[in-house]
C-alpha cells in the first residue's frame, strides 16, 4: 500500500499511486463500457463548434449550470442585516441547510437561520402548526430581537398564508404579541436570490413603517436630512459596506445603512460566539422612514423596495453596482446632492489615485476582451468599468437578467466605442457561456467560483469576482465600491493578466526568453 | 597613468566621433561627458553602461565584483531576449562585506570565479569592476589573468567602475573589454561572403529577431551581434565578418571603428526603426557586402524585398491615418531613435512637435534637420519641468519616451508610450513600425485620458 502512517498522502496525490491507477483503469475497462477515446475526442471538439452553439442556444426547457440561486437565499441575506434578527424560513428544512452552507462557504462565518421543518403531513394539512411551534422554539432557543419569516417553494405551493399564520401563532403565544415578525413570500420558482432580497427588504420596511401588520398605527413620516443606503445582495458586503460608511463619514453625511451585514459575516475570534452581530437596529429600520432619500446600490435588488419607499414620500436613487471612476463619481454626486454635503478633498484625491493607477497600466488592459457573468447589477458595474479601462466586455451574461436589463446593458455598450462588438445575454446559463467562450474568443472571464469549470474546459483564465467565491478565501473583505474598490478590481484584473503572461512564458528554454521580472 | 584613466582617455579621443573631432585639443582632454551637477537628477553610471552593453551576451556568467547594491538592484532588468542560454539572466556577485573592504576583495573574487566555473562551466566569465572595489584597489585585471590561466577559460575584466562617468562612457568601456579580450580570439567554422556584424543591438523585446527574417531573405548571415542574443564564441570570431552595421551610434562606436581599423571591416550607421531607415539599412548592408566582393545579385534581391515589405507596411499603416491625422507627438529618447521613427509617424499623419537630442550625435541632428526642417523642434537636455510644461500646454497629444519620463507625462495628463528598454513590444523592422503606430493609436484612444484630463465632476 502506498498509504502508510509515516507519510499520509492526501487525495491530490494518493490516487495517482500505481495501484489506484490500475484499479481505476480496470474499473473503466471492465465495468464502464467505455466509449473509444477517439469518439470522446470527436464529441469534445464538436462541442466547440458554432454548429453546436446553435443547438445549445435552441434549448428551451433545460438549464445547465445556472448562474443564479433561489429567492429564500436572498431572503436570508437581507434578514441577517438587521440587529439580532433570526431568519425563519417557512417550509422544508433541507433548503435552509443549503442557504447556511452557501453563506458559510463564501464568508467563512456561520449563518444563523432556522426553518419550520415542514414534513409530509404538514404538506397535506398546511404548515400552520409548524409555524406556531417553530416561532415558539426559535424565540425561546435563540432569543432574537426579531424573526424575519420567508418561505420555501413547498409552503408556497400549498398556499400557506404567512400573515395569517404569524397572527395565529402570536395568538397562541408562540411569541409576544408585540414581538417583531416581518414576513415576505419568497417562492423559489419566481425570480432569483435578488428577488428574495427585494421581497424581504420591502417586507421588513413595510412591517415597521405600515403599522406592523395592522397591530399598531402606521408611522407618520417626519422628514429629516438623513440618507438611507441599501447595498443589495452582495458577496462583497463586508468590505463594501465598511467602505461606504467610511465615505459617508468622510463627507459628514447622516445615514442609515438599511440591511448591514458587515459585522454578522465578519465576527472576531475571541472566544465568544456571536449568533448575531451588528446590523441595522430595529429603531433605525423604523426611523428610516423619515429619511430624505434612499440610495439603492443595486437597482435589480430593489425593484419593489424602491417604489415602496418612494410611495412613502422619499426620493429614491437606483444605481447599478457602480465600479470605477464614472460609477463612483455618480454615486458620490448623488450623495452630495441629496445630503447637501460637499465631496471632501480626501475623496477627490482617492479619485485621482485611481485615475493615476489606470493610466499607469492602461497599455496592458487596452483592447483585452472579457466575458462577464453574474448578477444583473454586478454585470453592469463591471462592464462599465471595463469600458472605462479601454477593455471590451465582449460577452455579458446574467441567468437572472431580464429583457429590460439586456436593454440597459446594450445602451451601455452603445455609449462607448469599446462596446461596439459586445453582446448581452439575458436568461442564459453557464453552458451557454461555454459555447460562447469557444465561438466568441475572449482573453479573460470574470465570474464566480463556478467559472473555474469554464476556465478548465475552455482555457480562458478566470478572474474571480462575484458570488459565491468558495475556492478563494477572504475576497469578501475587500470592497469593490468607492475608488478604493475600483482599485481592488483593477488590481485583480491586472494580476490575472500578468499571471497569464508569466504562465505563457515560463517554459524553460522554450518560451522563457520573455519571462521577465519587469512587466 | 592607471589602466582605467588611460582607457577612458582613449575612449574620449574616439576619432570617429563627430562631436569629439570638432573640439579643441584641450577640450578633448577633458572628455566628452558633461560633469554632472551634484544634487540634480542623473541617469545611470559607467558600471551600468558597461553591464547593459555586455549583459545580452547570453552564455557567459556576468560576475559583478562589489557590494550587493550594484548587482542586487540590476540583475535581469532588461528585456534582452536569448534564443538559447539563460546564464546571463542569473545574477552573480561577490557581494563584498566590510572585512573585504579592509583586507581587499581579490581573493573573494578569485574564489567566486572558481565557483562559477565549477558550477556553471560557462564559456567565459565577465568580471565587472564597481566603485568600492576600485577604490580599495582590487586589481581585477590581475585576478582575471590569474584565474584565466588557472582554469583555462577566458575571464574578462570589465573595468568600468561607476565613478568613471556616465552610462554612455560605460557602454564604450564595455566595448573596450570586448576589443581587448574577446574579439579575434576564436575562428568561425566557415565564413561566407555574406557575413555581417550588427553592433549596438541588444535584442530588446526580440527586436533583432524581428529583423533577422529580412536578413535571411536577403541571404545575409549575422555572424555576430554585439551584443543582443550573442554567444561568447560569436563575439570571439566576429572579426571575420565582411561588413558591419552600427545600430546605436553613441554606445559602441569604438567597437565599429576599431574593428574597421584592425580587421578592415567597413561599417555604416543605420537603424531598424522606421520604414525608410530600415530599407536604407538593408541597402547599405548589401552595398557593403558587394563592395567586399560578394556577388552583386544581392542588390536586386534586396530591392525586391524592400519593395514588397515597404508596400506591406504602408498598407498596414493606412487604416490608422484617419485616426492619427494631426496628432502631435513629442519624442523624448536619444540617439538614432530621435530621428528614425519620425518618418513613419509622419506617414501616419502625425506631427512631430519636438525630439530630444541629448544623446544624439551631430549626424543624428543633421538627420533630424533633414527630415523635419525646423531646428526649433530639437530639444537639448529637456528638464522634466519643461517637458511637463510642454505637455501641459497641450502642445503634444502623446509623448514617446523611456520609462523614467512616464510620470511626467501622466502628471501632465498626456498619453505616454514606452519606446525604450522596458517596453513590451518590438518596434524594429517593418512590422515593428506598424506595431508602434498601432500602440500609439491604442494609447491615444484609451478612455482613461478623458478621465485624466477632466477634473472630478464636482470640481
Amino acid at each position: 500500500m502506498s498509504q502508510n502512517a509515516d507519510k499520509i498522502l492526501d487525495h491530490f496525490t494518493l490516487f495517482r499511486e500505481p495501484e489506484y491507477k490500475e484499479m481505476l483503469e480496470n474499473k473503466k475497462k471492465n465495468f464502464e463500457q467505455p466509449v473509444a477515446e477517439i469518439e470522446v475526442a470527436k464529441v469534445r471538439e464538436w462541442l466547440k463548434t458554432p454548429e453546436y452553439r446553435e443547438k445549445n442556444f435552441a434549448r428551451e426547457a433545460l438549464t445547465i449550470n445556472p448562474a443564479k440561486a433561489c429567492q429564500p437565499l436572498g431572503a436570508v441575506f437581507a434578514a441577517v442585516g438587521f440587529e439580532s434578527t433570526l431568519p425563519f424560513v417557512h417550509g422544508s428544512q433541507g433548503c435552509v441547510a443549503y442557504y447556511r452552507s452557501h453563506f458559510s462557504r463564501h464568508f467563512k462565518e456561520p449563518t444563523s437561520c432556522v426553518s419550520s421543518s415542514m414534513t409530509e403531513d404538514a404538506a397535506v394539512f398546511g404548515g400552520l402548526n409548524n409555524m406556531i411551534d417553530g416561532l415558539a422554539n426559535a424565540y425561546s432557543l435563540y432569543k432574537p430581537k426579531m424573526i424575519a419569516v420567508s418561505s420555501t417553494c413547498m409552503a408556497e405551493v400549498i398556499g400557506d398564508d404567512l400573515n395569517a399564520f404569524i397572527k395565529n401563532a402570536k395568538e397562541k403565544q408562540s411569541v409576544p404579541m408585540d414581538f417583531d415578525v416581518p414576513f415576505a413570500h419568497t417562492p423559489a420558482f419566481v425570480g432569483s436570490h435578488v428577488t428574495g432580497y427585494d421581497n424581504v427588504m420591502k417586507g421588513i420596511l413595510a412591517h415597521f413603517w405600515d403599522g406592523k401588520a395592522g397591530t399598531v398605527p402606521k408611522l407618520e413620516r417626519q422628514p429629516n436630512g438623513k440618507i438611507n443606503f441599501i447595498g443589495g445582495f452582495d458577496g462583497y458586503t463586508v468590505g463594501n459596506l465598511r467602505e461606504i460608511k467610511r465615505i459617508f463619514d468622510l463627507m459628514g453625511v447622516e445615514y442609515t445603512i438599511v440591511g448591514d451585514n458587515s459585522d454578522v459575516w465578519d465576527t472576531p475570534t475571541d472566544g465568544e460566539f456571536r449568533m448575531y452581530d451588528g446590523g441595522t437596529t430595529l429603531e433605525d429600520a423604523a426611523n428610516s422612514l423619515h429619511a430624505k432619500a434612499t440610495i439603492s446600490m443595486q437597482e435589480y435588488c430593489t425593484e419593489k423596495t424602491l417604489p415602496f419607499i418612494a410611495l412613502h414620500g422619499q426620493e429614491t436613487v437606483a444605481l447599478n453596482h457602480p465600479i470605477g471612476i464614472a460609477g463612483t463619481d455618480k454615486f458620490l454626486m448623488e450623495v452630495a446632492r441629496l445630503s447637501g454635503k460637499e465631496i471632501p478633498d480626501a475623496l477627490t484625491k482617492e479619485r485621482g489615485r485611481l485615475v493615476d493607477a489606470i493610466a499607469d497600466s492602461n497599455a496592458h488592459i487596452h483592447g483585452k476582451k472579457f466575458a462577464i457573468y453574474g448578477d444583473p447589477d454586478l454585470c453592469l458595474g463591471l462592464a462599465a468599468f471595463l469600458l472605462e479601462l479601454g477593455a471590451e466586455p465582449t460577452t455579458v451574461l446574467a441567468t437572472n437578467g431580464g429583457k429590460d436589463w439586456a436593454v440597459k446593458v446594450q445602451a451601455l455598450f452603445d455609449s462607448s466605442p469599446f462596446g461596439k462588438n459586445c453582446h448581452v445575454y439575458a436568461g442564459k446559463d453557464l453552458w451557454h457561456m461555454r459555447s460562447l467562450l469557444f465561438t466568441d474568443k475572449v482573453d479573460f472571464l470574470i465570474g464566480n467560483t463556478y467559472g473555474k469549470f469554464l476556465e478548465r474546459d475552455t482555457g480562458v483564465p478566470l478572474i474571480r469576482i462575484g458570488f459565491p467565491i468558495f475556492d478563494r478565501h477572504h475576497h469578501h473583505r475587500y470592497p469593490l465600491w468607492g475608488y478604493q474598490g475600483g482599485m481592488n478590481v483593477l488590481v485583480k484584473i491586472l494580476d490575472k493578466i500578468f499571471d497569464d503572461i508569466d504562465q505563457n512564458t515560463q517554459e524553460t528554454a522554450k518560451t522563457d526568453y520573455s519571462f521577465d521580472i519587469i512587466r | 597613468m592607471s589602466t582605467l584613466t588611460s582607457k577612458i582617455q582613449v575612449v574620449f579621443e574616439e576619432p570617429a566621433c563627430g562631436k569629439n573631432l570638432s573640439k579643441s585639443e584641450k577640450e578633448r582632454k577633458k572628455g566628452c561627458t558633461k560633469q554632472l551637477a551634484p544634487g540634480a537628477a542623473a541617469g545611470g553610471c559607467a558600471f551600468d553602461g558597461a553591464k547593459i552593453a555586455l549583459q545580452p551576451i547570453t552564455d557567459v556568467a556576468h560576475l559583478v565584483h562589489g557590494p550587493i547594491a550594484c548587482e542586487g538592484n540590476s540583475w535581469d532588468n532588461r528585456h534582452a531576449l536569448s534564443s538559447g542560454s539563460a546564464t546571463y539572466r542569473t545574477g552573480f556577485t561577490t557581494d563584498i562585506n566590510e572585512l573585504d573592504v579592509v583586507y581587499g576583495g581579490e581573493k573573494r573574487l578569485y574564489k567566486a570565479v572558481k565557483e562559477i566555473i565549477e558550477k556553471y562551466n560557462p564559456p567565459a566569465v565577465f568580471v565587472y569592476q564597481t566603485c568600492v572595489t576600485a577604490l580599495i584597489g582590487d586589481d581585477i585585471e590581475a585576478v582575471c589573468k590569474a584565474a584565466a590561466k588557472k582554469f583555462g577559460k577566458p575571464v574578462i575584466p570589465v573595468n568600468s567602475p561607476g565613478f568613471a562617468g556616465v552610462k554612455n562612457l560605460g557602454n564604450k568601456l564595455g566595448g573596450e573589454a570586448l576589443l581587448d579580450y574577446v574579439i579575434g580570439t576564436q575562428e568561425p567554422e566557415y565564413t561566407t561572403p555574406y557575413d555581417i556584424n550588427i553592433i549596438g543591438e541588444y535584442n530588446l523585446s526580440g527586436e533583432l529577431w524581428q529583423v533577422k527574417p529580412l536578413l535571411d531573405a536577403m541571404g545575409v548571415r549575422v555572424l555576430a551581434c554585439l551584443s543582443g542574443d550573442a554567444k561568447y564564441r560569436e563575439v570571439a570570431y566576429s572579426h571575420r565578418a565582411r561588413a558591419a552595421m552600427m545600430v546605436c551610434s553613441k554606445a559602441m562606436i569604438n567597437i565599429a571603428r576599431k574593428m574597421e581599423e584592425r580587421y578592415q571591416i567597413p561599417y555604416f550607421e543605420g537603424s531598424f526603426y522606421g520604414i525608410g531607415d530600415m530599407s536604407d539599412s538593408l541597402r547599405e548592408i548589401a552595398r557593403l557586402l558587394v563592395m567586399r566582393g560578394a556577388p552583386d545579385d544581392i542588390l536586386a534581391r534586396t530591392e525586391k524585398l524592400i519593395a514588397a515589405e515597404e508596400a506591406r507596411a504602408w498598407a498596414s499603416i493606412e487604416p490608422y491615418k484617419a485616426r492619427l491625422k494631426g496628432k502631435k507627438v513629442l519624442l523624448i529618447t536619444g540617439g538614432v531613435k530621435s530621428w528614425s521613427v519620425v518618418a513613419a509617424l509622419q506617414e501616419a499623419g502625425m506631427e512631430i512637435v519636438g525630439t530630444s537630442v541629448k544623446k544624439s550625435t551631430k549626424e543624428d541632428k543633421a538627420r533630424i534637420k533633414e527630415i523635419m526642417g525646423d531646428e526649433a523642434h530639437m530639444l537639448d537636455d529637456m528638464r522634466p519641468r519643461e517637458m511637463y510644461q510642454m505637455l501641459k500646454d497641450a502642445r503634444a497629444d502623446i509623448m514617446l519616451s523611456g520609462g523614467r519620463s512616464q510620470f511626467v507625462a501622466l502628471k501632465a495628463k498626456m498619453p505616454w508610450l514606452d519606446i525604450n528598454q522596458e517596453r513590451h513590444h518590438a518596434y524594429a523592422g517593418y512590422a515593428g513600425m506598424v506595431k508602434l503606430i498601432e500602440e500609439i493609436d491604442k494609447t491615444i484612444s484609451n478612455p482613461v485620458w478623458e478621465q485624466v484630463r477632466s477634473k472630478a465632476p464636482w470640481e
